[in-house]
């Protein structure tokens, strides 16, 4: 016995904590559905779980719980967005996955002007419920043990994403301002990671793409009206950089276009916007990660543009059940 | 046991006797004077001599000695020469380098003690200087003297004072790392107190390395451009490339990192296996050879987690880049000697300078947290990230485990004078080799030998004095003889061979050996081995030999008085005991507790629990 302990204590020091290898607090969670942070489509151990808190404060002239990021000219929203969800890991064909649940809360006030008839009153209470689904198609196979997540490098790897959101959230038709939306919508995306340079924590860098589509149905009752929206195209863009083990950046941009809403047939003016921000992150320690982020939309000067800014404070806790085991016995020593 | 070295003394000393030995005397004579004509038109030009050093290299690394790393440019030279599987060197870098570059012992040339350790009661003993002291000769200065071009790249480690580096010591060109370690990238090294490694190029101390500096490949391409500048001029060159590979730590281009991905996870047992299957269908190793213990505070691999063999193997993975990396720049070398003609008249020399490296090097430099070393290893050494090992920054060595399978199927491995620590494989290949192509040879030999070998070769004689200085007496013997294929060993069975290291002992006379090692490696006592029958040294037979045994300590008391021989008063090994956990037998399958597998019943007697 004694030997094992004297070994144990040579692997401590000329081996690696393999836990810092699969930390997982890289596994993000969605939170805002119009734009997923940088590093979310990073992979980890299969098999993982993370529970992520996301909580935005937002302002513009869309409603930031509507995906369409529909424009209402003129008006001015205040929101406070948070959400809660779960995300898991797991192996599909030899293929990183994941599957997350994500539930918008929160409120939202402002004022807005639908059909001619000005709209003031409040909104709160729960958002439409998201799911989503993640497989990586081109890149590295999947984690599915210790070892894969000691020899994993993204280099670049190419994912299929689609979201479904379910319109469960609190809806009032005779108002156009709510959580909930009020009708089916999704998005099928290609979150691409490219690894620039070592994997090495605190050297990392990667160039992060998610082009997308999201498609809408339609809400046949927005304050008796029909509202149609057009697919909406988004590209989103992070430049990623580690500044130490723990601490990360990302400048992000992302761009919108298409999108057109109509409301009984009226049409409004399709979205052509870019907006830019900043992100930092920490690695609190193995099971939780923090970002902090700001974004805003540039070049939105005109009524009809898109405008809108917010700051983002998320806060996720990841486990594995095999290292809270290993570190359950360490501990127990 | 019918060793190749039992057969090679009989060969030398049995039957044939006086008859033979006259016979290798004659043809030594007669190989020296074909060699050494003077260089009239019709003469034979002597050959250029190549001495390819590994640092740290095992015995087992090589694939033409059992290895599974690619090494296709020294099994090259191994094919088209012979394989010495008897070869000693000594246990540690400097006192190896000392002996092969003056012929003399260690205690008698300056190393009777690494610089890194001089104990306090040696300091100030004439034969401890820590570098090579002015009281030898050096086999390039000889070289030099006897007309040949003099060349040197890579780790010096006999002295930095301007008396003392490869200029001062007989090297007419020279690119030298003169510490015995240190970044493979740039020039830092391991201590606060000495945070820079110093280089010399053509006797000058270096300000800054070569833009693109990687050391074995810098050292190549400095090597090929001094036999280019001087060649032409019809003076044979010798040439010292004492590469830093595969030494610790393991800094390789990224691209030599990843070629054994995964290949080393089944752990060092299996390895260790498969190589001595291997050695024995080459006819490395006798049939019968028996692997020595795992060293009894590691764990059977097969009881690791994937996860743990995956990191430690990964040392492995790098380790077998860095000596790939290590052959590759040595087939650069060959190539170009075939591009411009020379590499027929070449003889090249290769071996390790002592057994691999199975010690935490880095533990010992780096300090505890609160030192000053601590603090420099933090800055300097501290990119510790798997991904990064291989990097500038990272300080990867392979632990014991990975060196007894580089020592296999040897016990123990550098710093002691277990056959782990001090046998090597040597490859001796060019026109000096009249021995049949890729054969094998298990005569007895010893670092030593290559100054006399090599002086013989270049007609070049070992003077008695220099500069009215009395020169201490050549320890080693000629090769020349066994080269030439008259004889299959350079020693009798009466030759005795003698180390002693950081106080740790061993003699070796025909098939005995004796060994003295600080506990728990040794037993703090005197052991007795017979390594022809027992090259693994898994039984003392001290108690069951007390004749021999006092035989050969006697010739130990002689070894001691002859080459002035102070034993340490301190040791980087003193407190090794403390260390390590209690020596236990290596017994495989032991304890069943955990390597009985789930019992499954018979499918007929299976059911399912009654309601």
């Amino acid at each position: 016995m004694r030997n094992e302990g004297w070994f144990r204590d040579w692997i401590g020091r000329n081996g690696v904590a393999l836990a810092t290898l699969v930390a997982l607090g890289v596994l993000c969670a969605p939170h805002a559905s119009a734009q997923m942070p940088a590093r979310f489509y990073w992979k980890t151990l299969s098999g993982a779980n993370a529970v992520p808190l996301i909580v935005n404060s937002m302002s513009g002239d869309t409603n930031p719980f509507d995906p369409a990021l529909t424009v209402t000219p003129g008006a001015n929203f205040e929101a406070t967005l948070a959400m809660a969800g779960y995300a898991r890991t797991f192996t599909l064909f030899d293929r990183s996955a994941m599957a997350a649940i994500i539930l918008p809360m929160g409120r939202i006030s402002g004022e807005a002007s639908v059909a001619s008839q000005t709209f003031s009153q409040p909104a709160n209470g729960f958002g439409d419920l998201t799911f989503e689904l993640d497989i990586n198609v081109l890149g590295p196979p999947a984690q599915k043990n210790l070892v894969d997540a000691l020899r994993y490098e993204p280099g670049f790897s190419l994912d299929v994403l689609v979201d479904l959101v379910v319109p469960v959230g609190e809806y009032d038709a005779s108002q156009p301002l709510n959580l909930g939306q009020n009708r089916w919508y999704g998005r099928i995306g290609a979150p691409i990671v490219w690894q620039l340079g070592p994997w090495v924590q605190g050297r990392r860098t990667t160039l992060e793409f998610l082009p997308a589509v999201w498609l809408f149905g339609d809400n046949d009752d927005y304050v008796g009206q029909t509202l149609e929206t057009d697919p909406m195209y988004q590209i989103d863009a992070h430049l990623t950089r580690d500044f130490t083990e723990r601490l990360w950046g990302s400048l992000d941009g992302v761009w919108y276009t298409g999108g057109r809403a109509s409301v009984d047939g009226v049409e409004g003016e399709k979205l052509d916007n870019l907006a830019f921000g900043l992100t930092l992150g920490y690695q609190i320690d193995d099971n939780l990660g923090l970002t902090v982020g700001y974004k805003s939309t540039v070049g939105d000067s005109a009524p009809d543009d898109l405008r809108m800014d917010g700051f983002m404070v998320s806060l996720v806790s990841g486990w594995h059940p095999l290292i809270e085991g290993a570190k359950r016995l360490k501990s127990a020593e | 046991m019918d060793s190749v070295l039992h057969r090679s003394t009989r060969a030398s000393v049995g039957r044939a006797g006086i008859l033979n030995r006259l016979l290798t005397v004659m043809v030594g004579f007669g190989l020296a004077a074909a060699l050494v004509a003077p260089a009239a038109a019709e003469a034979p030009r002597r050959p250029n001599i190549v001495i390819i050093l590994g640092d740290d290299l095992g015995f087992a690394d090589m694939g033409s000695f059992g290895g599974e790393i690619r090494t296709p440019n020294l099994d090259g030279l191994a094919k088209d020469g012979v394989r010495f599987t008897n070869f000693y060197t000594h246990a540690s870098c400097s006192p190896t380098r000392s002996m092969l570059l003056s012929g003399v012992d260690t205690h008698l040339n300056g190393l009777g003690n690494m610089d890194e350790w001089t104990a306090p009661n040696q300091r100030g003993v004439p034969g401890y200087e820590g570098y090579l002291n002015d009281r030898v000769v050096t086999l390039p200065q000889l070289l030099k003297d006897a007309g040949y071009h003099t060349y040197m790249v890579g780790k010096w480690h006999l002295g930095k004072a301007p008396g003392q580096i490869p200029a001062a010591r007989g090297f007419e060109r020279d690119f030298s790392m003169l510490d015995g370690a240190g970044s493979y990238w740039d020039m830092t090294n391991f201590t606060a107190a000495s945070p820079l490694t110093v280089f010399t190029e053509d006797g000058r101390y270096l300000t800054r390395l070569p833009d693109d500096y990687y050391a074995t490949k810098t050292y190549t391409d400095k090597l090929i451009s001094f036999i280019d500048a001087h060649r032409g001029d019809g003076k044979p060159f010798f040439a010292y490339v004492a590469h830093q590979a595969p030494h610790d730590p393991y800094h390789l281009p990224k691209d030599w990192r990843s070629r054994h991905v995964g290949e080393y996870d089944q752990g060092w047992d299996a390895v260790r296996q498969a190589r001595l299957k291997r050695q024995v269908e080459l006819g490395i190793m006798p049939e019968g050879t028996q692997l020595a213990e795992r060293m009894w505070f590691l764990p059977d691999p097969v009881l690791l987690a994937p996860a743990p063999r995956a990191v430690l193997g990964k040392k492995m993975e790098l380790y077998a880049g860095m000596v790939e990396n290590l052959d590759f720049h040595v087939g650069r070398l060959i190539d170009h000697l075939k591009e411009i003609g020379e590499y027929e008249n070449t003889i090249f020399i290769v071996f390790g300078d002592n057994g691999a490296e199975g010690n935490d090097l880095f533990k010992m430099i780096a300090g505890a947290p609160g030192t000053r070393d601590f603090l420099f290893a933090a800055s300097k050494w501290s990119n510790t990230h798997p991904n990064a090992w291989g990097d500038p920054g990272s300080y990867v060595a392979y632990g014991p485990m990975w060196a007894q399978v580089s020592m296999t199927p040897f016990s123990q491995y550098k710093g002691w004078l277990a056959e782990g620590g001090i046998r090597n494989a040597l490859v001796v290949s060019g026109p000096a080799v009249k021995r049949p192509k890729g054969s094998i040879n298990g005569g007895l030999m010893h670092v030593a030998d290559i100054m006399p070998t090599l002086l013989e070769i270049a007609g070049a004689s070992y003077p008695k004095t220099v500069q009215g200085r009395e020169l201490p007496a050549l320890s080693g013997k000629s090769w020349g003889p066994v080269l030439a294929g008259a004889a299959e060993s350079p020693r009798t069975a009466e030759d005795v061979l003698a180390w002693e290291l950081f106080g740790n002992r061993a003699v070796r006379r025909g098939d005995w050996k004796l060994r003295w090692e600080y506990r728990s490696f040794g037993k703090g006592s005197w052991e007795l081995f017979n390594v022809v029958a027992d090259p693994a040294e898994r039984r003392d037979l001290a108690a069951e030999h007390p004749e021999k045994l006092a035989e050969m300590i006697a010739l130990w008391d002689d070894y001691v008085r002859t080459n002035h021989v102070v034993l340490p008063s301190r040791s980087p090994f003193e407190t090794m005991e403390d260390q390590l956990p209690p020596r236990v037998p290596d017994d495989p399958g032991y304890p069943p507790l955990n390597q009985k597998k789930q019992f499954v019943p018979p499918q007929e007697m299976l059911a399912a629990p009654k309601k």
